[in-house]
C-alpha cells in the first residue's frame, strides 16, 4: 500500500520530529527494561545467600543483631537464647510455613562449629550438593564431621583424618565446598545431637537457628512478622534485610519499576500526540489533496496511525536494547546477574506499540475531520 | 446529455463574526457531455467554491448537483469517496503534489485506494507520465521538478482513474505563457480524446483557443458576457 511508503517518507522528511518521538518511546521501554531487569537481578543477588541453603527466612534466637556482612555473619551474634526443638515444631505449624529446620551454631575463636539434621537435604546449613569429597552426614553418625574444603587444605585435613574442636576429636568423612555467600558458612559440621553434646552448656534438644521455608515466596514478610510476634526474641533475616545491608545501592522493587514505566509511557504518548498534531496541521493541504483524489477517511487515518505506531515499534525495539545495556551496566557494577527475560522485552515492546497507537488516535481524528475543501484551503 | 447539472446551487460561508459570504449564489449550470467549459472571474468571485461543489469536495448550502445522473446529496460518505475517486479528476493551481512522494508515487496515490495491484498501478502511472511527457522524470520528487512539470504530474494523476469529469482550478495560474499554453493544450487534447467533460477556471488569455464555452462569474453568479480587460492577455 502506498500509505506505508508515504508514512516512511514522511518520517524521513521530518527526521527531527521522528527522532524525538522515537526517543520518547525508547526512554519508556529502556526505563522499564532497565529497572525491572536490575530489580530482578538485584533481588536474585540479595536472595542468593538464602537460596543457596534452600531457605526463604532465617530466624535467629539471639540478642538483636546488627547485620555486618556475609561470612560468619550469624555466628558472630549467636548464643544468647537458644530454641527448644519443640519451638521448631510450632514454627512449622504457623500458616504459610512449609518447614522449619533447626541448626545449632557455635563459635570458638575463629572456628565455627555447626550441628545439622542430616535428614534435611533441601534446606540446611550444608547440603549434600556441597560435598566435594567423601560423604554427607547420616542421622546416626557419631563423632564424625564434614569439614570445609578450604579449612581442610589449610590444616592438612583429608577424608579419614581427625579434626579437633573443644578438645574432642571427630573423624572427617567428607569435604564440603560452601559458597562464600552462604551466611551459615562454617568450618566443621556434625549432626545436631553430636553438636549439642559437644557444647559446654547443657544444650540437649536446643538449636539457635531456624531455617524457614515458606509456601509462597511473596509472603515472606508476612510470615516473618507472624513468627516475630510469637517469638519476640527471635530476629528474622530475609532477602530484603540482606539487601538493606548493602549500603549505597538504590534498590527499587519490580512493581515500582513498572509504575515508573507506565507513567513515562503516558508522558511519551502526550508528547507524541502533540508532535503528530503539528505534523497533521502542517500537512493539512496534503490531506486535502489526498481526499480530493479519492482517499477515504480511513486511508488518511491509517496513514497517521502507521506513522505513530511505527515510531512506537522502533522505539520499543531500540528501548529494549538500550534498557538491557543499562541493566547490564548497573548489575555489573553491583555484582548482580543479568537475565534476559523475553516477557519483559515483549511487555516493553507492547507498551511502546500501544502508546504509538494511542498517540495516533486524536491527531488522525483531527486529520479525518476536515472536509476536503476545508483542508485544501490550508497553505 | 448533460454530464453536470447544477440547480439553484448556493454555498454560503458563515463567518465567525456572524456575517455571511454568498460565495456561490443560486447558480444554474448545465454542462453537456464532452464540453470544455471555461469559467473566468475576479478573485473571490466563487470559482473555487463552485468547482469544489461540483467535485464533491464540499457540500452546498442549498440546491442540487447531479453528475452523470447521480445526485450528490444522495451520496453517503463512502459513496462520495468513491465518486471523488472514480468520477472526477482534479488539478489545482499549485501545490498539487505530495512533497515526499516521487512523481510516479504521486500518480500511484490516486490508484492505490482503488485496490489496484501494485504492478498494474505502477505501469499505469508510468504510461500516464509518458503521456504528459515526463518519462525521464518519474523518480523525481516535486521539488526537483519545474512548476510546469509538477502540473503535468497533477494532470497525469487526474487522468489516472479515467474520470468522466475533469475539474481544473487555475491549472496554469503559476506558469509562464508558453508553459501555460502547453498545459492547456495537453488538457484539451487528452480530454477530447477521452470524451471527458471539463470545467476549467483560468485567467489566461489563451483559453479561448481551447474552450468550447466561456462563462464569467461575479459575486457568486454567472453572466454570459465577459467584461473588457478581464482576461490577462487580449484574446488573439
Ligand atoms: N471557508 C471559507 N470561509 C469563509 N469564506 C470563504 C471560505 N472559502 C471561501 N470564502 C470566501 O468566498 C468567496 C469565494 O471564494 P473562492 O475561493 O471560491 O473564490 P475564487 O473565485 O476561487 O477566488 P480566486 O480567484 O482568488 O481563487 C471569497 O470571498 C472568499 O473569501
Ligand atoms: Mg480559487
Amino acid at each position: 500500500m502506498i500509505t506505508h511508503v508515504y508514512a516512511l517518507k514522511e518520517m524521513r522528511r521530518r527526521k527531527y520530529r521522528t527522532a524525538t518521538n522515537i526517543a520518547g518511546f525508547v526512554i519508556v521501554v529502556a526505563t522499564l527494561v532497565a529497572l525491572v531487569t536490575t530489580a530482578r537481578g538485584w533481588e536474585a543477588v540479595t536472595a542468593a545467600p538464602l537460596k543457596e541453603i534452600g531457605t526463604d527466612l532465617i530466624m535467629i534466637y539471639s540478642a538483636p543483631v546488627v547485620p555486618s556482612g556475609y561470612g560468619c555473619y550469624i555466628a558472630n551474634h549467636l548464643f544468647s537464647y537458644p530454641f527448644n526443638q519443640n519451638n521448631l515444631v510450632e514454627m512449622a505449624n504457623v500458616a504459610g510455613v512449609d518447614r522449619a529446620v533447626p541448626v545449632l551454631m557455635h563459635r570458638m575463636g575463629a572456628i565455627v562449629f555447626t550441628g545439622i539434621d542430616p535428614c534435611e537435604t533441601e534446606t540446611n546449613a550444608v547440603l549434600p550438593k556441597n560435598v566435594v569429597e567423601g560423604r554427607y552426614l547420616a542421622p546416626d553418625d557419631g563423632a564424625v564431621a564434614l569439614v570445609d574444603r578450604e579449612y581442610a587444605r589449610l590444616n592438612n585435613l583429608t577424608v579419614g583424618s581427625n579434626v579437633v574442636y573443644m578438645e574432642v576429636e571427630y573423624e572427617v568423612v567428607g569435604l564440603v565446598n560452601v559458597d562464600a555467600a552462604n551466611i551459615l558458612e562454617s568450618h566443621i559440621y556434625v549432626t545436631l545431637p553430636v553438636c549439642q553434646k559437644a557444647l559446654p552448656e547443657d544444650s540437649t534438644g536446643l538449636a539457635n537457628i531456624a531455617l524457614i521455608s515458606v509456601s509462597d515466596p511473596r509472603k515472606v514478610d508476612e510470615v516473618s512478622e507472624e513468627l516475630v510476634s510469637r517469638w519476640p526474641r527471635a530476629t528474622p533475616i530475609t532477602a530484603s534485610d540482606l539487601a538493606a545491608t548493602t549500603s549505597g545501592v538504590l534498590t527499587i522493587g519490580e512493581e515500582t519499576a513498572w509504575n515508573i514505566s507506565i507513567a513515562l509511557a503516558v508522558v511519551a504518548v502526550l508528547f507524541t500526540i502533540r508532535s503528530q498534531l503539528a505534523a497533521v496541521s502542517e500537512r493539512t493541504r496534503e490531506i486535502g489533496i489526498l481526499k480530493a483524489i479519492g482517499w477515504s477517511r480511513s486511508d488518511v487515518v491509517s496513514q497517521i496511525f502507521i506513522e505513530s505506531t511505527l515510531q512506537g515499534a522502533i522505539g520499543g525495539i531500540l528501548g529494549g536494547a538500550v534498557g538491557y545495556g543499562f541493566a547490564w551496566y548497573f548489575l555489573s557494577t553491583m555484582g548482580g546477574f543479568l537475565a534476559v527475560d523475553p516477557v519483559v522485552l515483549a511487555a516493553g515492546f507492547g507498551i511502546a506499540l500501544i502508546s504509538g497507537v494511542a498517540a495516533g488516535i486524536y491527531p488522525s481524528w483531527r486529520a479525518a475531520r476536515l472536509t476536503p475543501a476545508e483542508a485544501l484551503r490550508a497553505v | 446529455m448533460n454530464v453536470i447539472e447544477a440547480q439553484n446551487l448556493s454555498r454560503i460561508y458563515r463567518l465567525k463574526n456572524g456575517g455571511e459570504v454568498k460565495a456561490v449564489d443560486n447558480v444554474n449550470l448545465l454542462v453537456p457531455e464532452g464540453q470544455f467549459l471555461t469559467i473566468i472571474g475576479a478573485s473571490g468571485s466563487g470559482k473555487t467554491t463552485l468547482l469544489n461543489l461540483l467535485g464533491g469536495l464540499d457540500k452546498p448550502t442549498a440546491g442540487r448537483i447531479v453528475v452523470e445522473g447521480v445526485d450528490l446529496s444522495d451520496l453517503g460518505e463512502e459513496a462520495l469517496v468513491r465518486f471523488r475517486r472514480k468520477k472526477v479528476g482534479f488539478v489545482f493551481q499549485a501545490f498539487n503534489l505530495i512533497p515526499t512522494l516521487t512523481a510516479v508515487e504521486n500518480v500511484e496515490a490516486a490508484l492505490a485506494p482503488t485496490g489496484m495491484p501494485k504492478a498494474e498501478r505502477f505501469e499505469r502511472s508510468m504510461s500516464l507520465l509518458e503521456l504528459v511527457g515526463l518519462k525521464g522524470q518519474v523518480d523525481r520528487l516535486p521539488v526537483a521538478l519545474s512548476a510546469g512539470e509538477q502540473q503535468r504530474v497533477a494532470i497525469a494523476r487526474a487522468f489516472a482513474n479515467e474520470p468522466q469529469v475533469l475539474l481544473l482550478d487555475e491549472p496554469t495560474g503559476n506558469l509562464d505563457t508558453v508553459t501555460g499554453k502547453e498545459i492547456m493544450r495537453l488538457c484539451h487534447k487528452a480530454s477530447k480524446e477521452r470524451g471527458q467533460t471539463v470545467v476549467a477556471v483560468t485567467h489566461a488569455g489563451y483559453v479561448k483557443e481551447y474552450t468550447d464555452r466561456l462563462l464569467y462569474m461575479k459575486d457568486g453568479k454567472f453572466s454570459n458576457t465577459v467584461p473588457e480587460g478581464e482576461l490577462e492577455e487580449p484574446v488573439s
